[in-house]
């Protein structure tokens, strides 16, 4: 028998059992899947069981008591996904929050994702508006009228989608990273700790062999990824107890540590909009003078903060000097090439 | 007959897809929802599983071999297609789905948490209910390990759009307008909010400019609820009125240096037109203003610049020449 018709009449069989059934008693209703050697038909029902765990089917051992013989149940109560309590706006907050997420076209657990959405109309007595305003999120941003694929779309949902399987199960991936400052090619080995967004950019986080310490990955610069396939249901680290991924996806651009702390002052002519004087972080100090904005942070990757500066209307850098220097030489290359 | 069917079944399966868990897992979805929506039209069932109208029915085909020993005719989960809508007779206990396992209800937890508004740790709590209690633990970890960005607007504003989208309630905003840079009020029927390029969106019907717009959720500075209320829009009105279409004429094309294009090319919404030989690259953005396009370019910082349409590289220019005199 097929392995996934196998774990459907499984499923169906402990669903509809009494009471916790045998394992004898399930050897004699699976002959043909459960046979041969003792050892390697409990091997086999061992596996099977830790995938129907994976699709959210919980079939657990039940020791003997009084009223019931010892065996194998899945508890109808942990079985079935039960009515989420919500308000209608909480609702609509998981609905809108899921599909937005989806129609961003690359999101980890993408796929997840959809199933999740999709048990959501089971989990919400009522969902009535709500879903109708997640179809419209999806609506807004699928190009055509094909049925849209999780995690089937471009490079970038691909490797979000293996490092997500990689995230959860704990194994170590290979890439082939293009490095931000140098350009250089890099072949590293990586235990993968977690993904951040920030921006429209995902970012990975781990432990890097190459380098001995914890690094960030920009996904577009990674050109090659693969995951240890070796052992797949066990783990090949433990993430950290101290690790706060929050911390570092929380960091600005200029906050990575490329060179020394250095105090930089960035002036924005007025009028400044409010998310002008937000982009700069919460770790900034901002005071007005004479109809400006002056901007003091300390920088770690000064380049990055330029960047930042230039993409910012009536921004300028004031220091220091060099990177000043640097602002003025890039917007006069690019006017040369304008005129 | 049960041995027959169950051999036959065997024999017709269709060849295994390339992820068998997939298929698990959409018809543990499929078949609850079915039972729940008698009669569901193929065509409807297939979208909403995000498969074809074939795959669908190859789906039904495999489900008839599923059942439970002793694999009488009764044991067997029954479903079929009568004029192009399905119909489960037995289901077999599958009337509803599983529990959230804990990757699906950690990838809603972190768009929840990234959207935010007040109900959200509400949501959460609920989510993590949701999970088989043995794999709560593994959710709490996993939620740890993913950060999807932190919420883009105050609370208050964002519990009060929730609101209003769930009942169809139309809103008055005041918000801030970066072109002018100015704040004004607008009455607007909250459609749905979505991403786009980093930032969130809500986006309805503008009733003063009576079209539909998108406004960026950090630039709505109060929203108030107000008793008027709408009818939800059409899917036609929807997929019609994309974000950004208002702006959309010719798209925006930038040139990036190699270095830029190793950045671009893979960020949503970015799409490749032509690749350099030395790895550079010509990108198109649909849907982008010539303001959005002169910030991404210099986002570059000097490794990038709009091309085309003219009037685009003309505020390219233009924008450059003012930054460079303040450098003088």
């Amino acid at each position: 028998m097929q392995k996934a018709e196998r774990l459907l009449d499984l499923a169906a069989f402990l669903l509809r059992a009494a009471e916790p059934v045998s394992w004898r008693e399930i050897q004699e209703q699976f002959p043909g899947d459960y046979g041969g050697s003792e050892e390697a038909a409990i091997r086999k029902f061992e596996r099977d069981k830790a995938e129907l765990l994976e699709l959210g089917i919980p079939v657990r051992w039940d020791a003997q008591d009084e009223d019931r013989p010892a065996g194998y149940l899945i508890d109808r109560d942990e079985f079935y996904l039960p009515n989420l309590e919500l308000p209608p706006e909480d609702l609509v907050l998981l609905y809108l929050a899921g599909s937005a997420a989806l129609a961003q076209g690359a999101f980890p657990y993408a796929k997840d994702l959809a199933h999740a959405l999709n048990k959501l109309s089971f989990a919400a007595r009522a969902p009535g508006a709500s879903e109708t305003a997640a179809l419209a999120a999806r609506h807004l941003s699928s190009d055509d009228a094909a049925p849209a694929r999780p995690g089937g779309g471009g490079p970038l949902a691909q490797q979000l989608e293996e490092l997500s399987a990689a995230v959860m199960a704990k194994k170590r991936v290979h890439l082939a990273y293009q490095g931000a400052e140098r350009r250089a090619r890099t072949e590293r080995d990586v235990d993968p700790y977690g993904l951040y967004q920030s921006g429209s950019a995902w970012f990975l986080v781990g432990w890097c062999h190459l380098r001995r310490d914890v690094r960030t990955f920009h996904l577009a610069r990674i050109l090659e990824l693969s995951v240890n396939a070796a052992a797949p249901r066990t783990p090949d680290f433990a993430v950290p107890a101290g690790f706060d991924l929050h911390a570092l996806a929380t960091r600005e651009t200029w906050e990575y540590a490329i060179h020394a702390p250095e105090r930089c002052t960035v002036r924005l002519e007025g009028p400044v909009s409010p998310e002008a004087r937000a982009s700069f972080g919460p770790r900034a100090q901002l005071r007005e003078e004479d109809g400006a904005v002056v901007v003091e942070l300390v920088a770690t990757n000064a380049e990055a903060l330029l960047r930042h500066v230039l993409a910012l209307e009536r921004a300028q850098v004031v220091a220091p000097a060099r990177l000043r220097q640097q602002a003025r030489a890039v917007l006069d290359r690019l006017a040369e090439r304008l005129a | 007959m049960s041995a027959p069917r169950k051999a036959a079944a065997k024999r017709e399966a269709p060849a295994a897809k390339a992820d068998p868990r997939e298929r698990l897992r959409r018809v543990l979805f499929l078949v609850p929802y079915a039972v729940q929506h008698r009669g569901i039209p193929v065509k409807e069932l297939a979208a909403k599983c995000g498969i074809t109208e074939k795959e669908l029915l190859e789906d039904l085909d495999f489900l008839l071999g599923v059942g439970c020993p002793p694999f009488a005719p009764d044991d067997f989960l029954d479903l079929y297609v009568e004029g192009d809508r399905v119909y489960v007779a037995l289901h077999q206990s599958f009337s509803r789905p599983p529990r959230f396992t804990e990757s699906e209800a950690a990838a809603l937890g972190a768009a929840a948490q990234a959207l935010g508004g007040e109900g959200k740790d509400r949501a959460l709590a609920a989510l993590r209910q949701s999970v088989p209690r043995d794999r709560r633990k593994s959710f709490d970890e996993l939620m740890g390990r993913l950060y999807a960005g932190s919420p883009p607007a105050p609370g208050s504003v964002l519990g009060r759009l929730q609101r209003a989208i769930g009942e169809r309630r139309e809103v008055r905003l005041r918000y801030y307008t970066a072109t002018r840079e100015a704040e004004s009020e607008r009455t607007v029927r909250p459609w749905t909010l979505a991403q786009r390029f980093g930032h969130w969106y809500l986006y309805g019907f503008d009733l003063s400019r009576d079209r539909p717009l998108p406004f960026r959720l950090d630039r709505i500075r109060e929203c108030a609820l107000t008793d008027a209320r709408f009818e939800a829009p059409g899917a036609a009105q929807l997929s019609k009125a994309r974000l950004f279409s208002e702006a959309q004429g010719e798209a925006v094309r930038v040139r990036l240096a190699p270095r830029a294009a190793a950045w671009a090319v893979s960020r949503p919404g970015v799409v490749l037109v032509a690749r350099d030989e030395d790895g550079g690259a010509v990108v198109e953005v649909p849907g982008a203003n010539e303001d959005w396009a002169t910030r991404f370019a210099l986002s570059f910082g000097g490794d990038a610049e709009v091309i085309a349409p003219p009037a685009a590289r003309r505020h390219f220019a233009e924008t450059v020449r003012r930054s460079l005199a303040r450098y003088r």
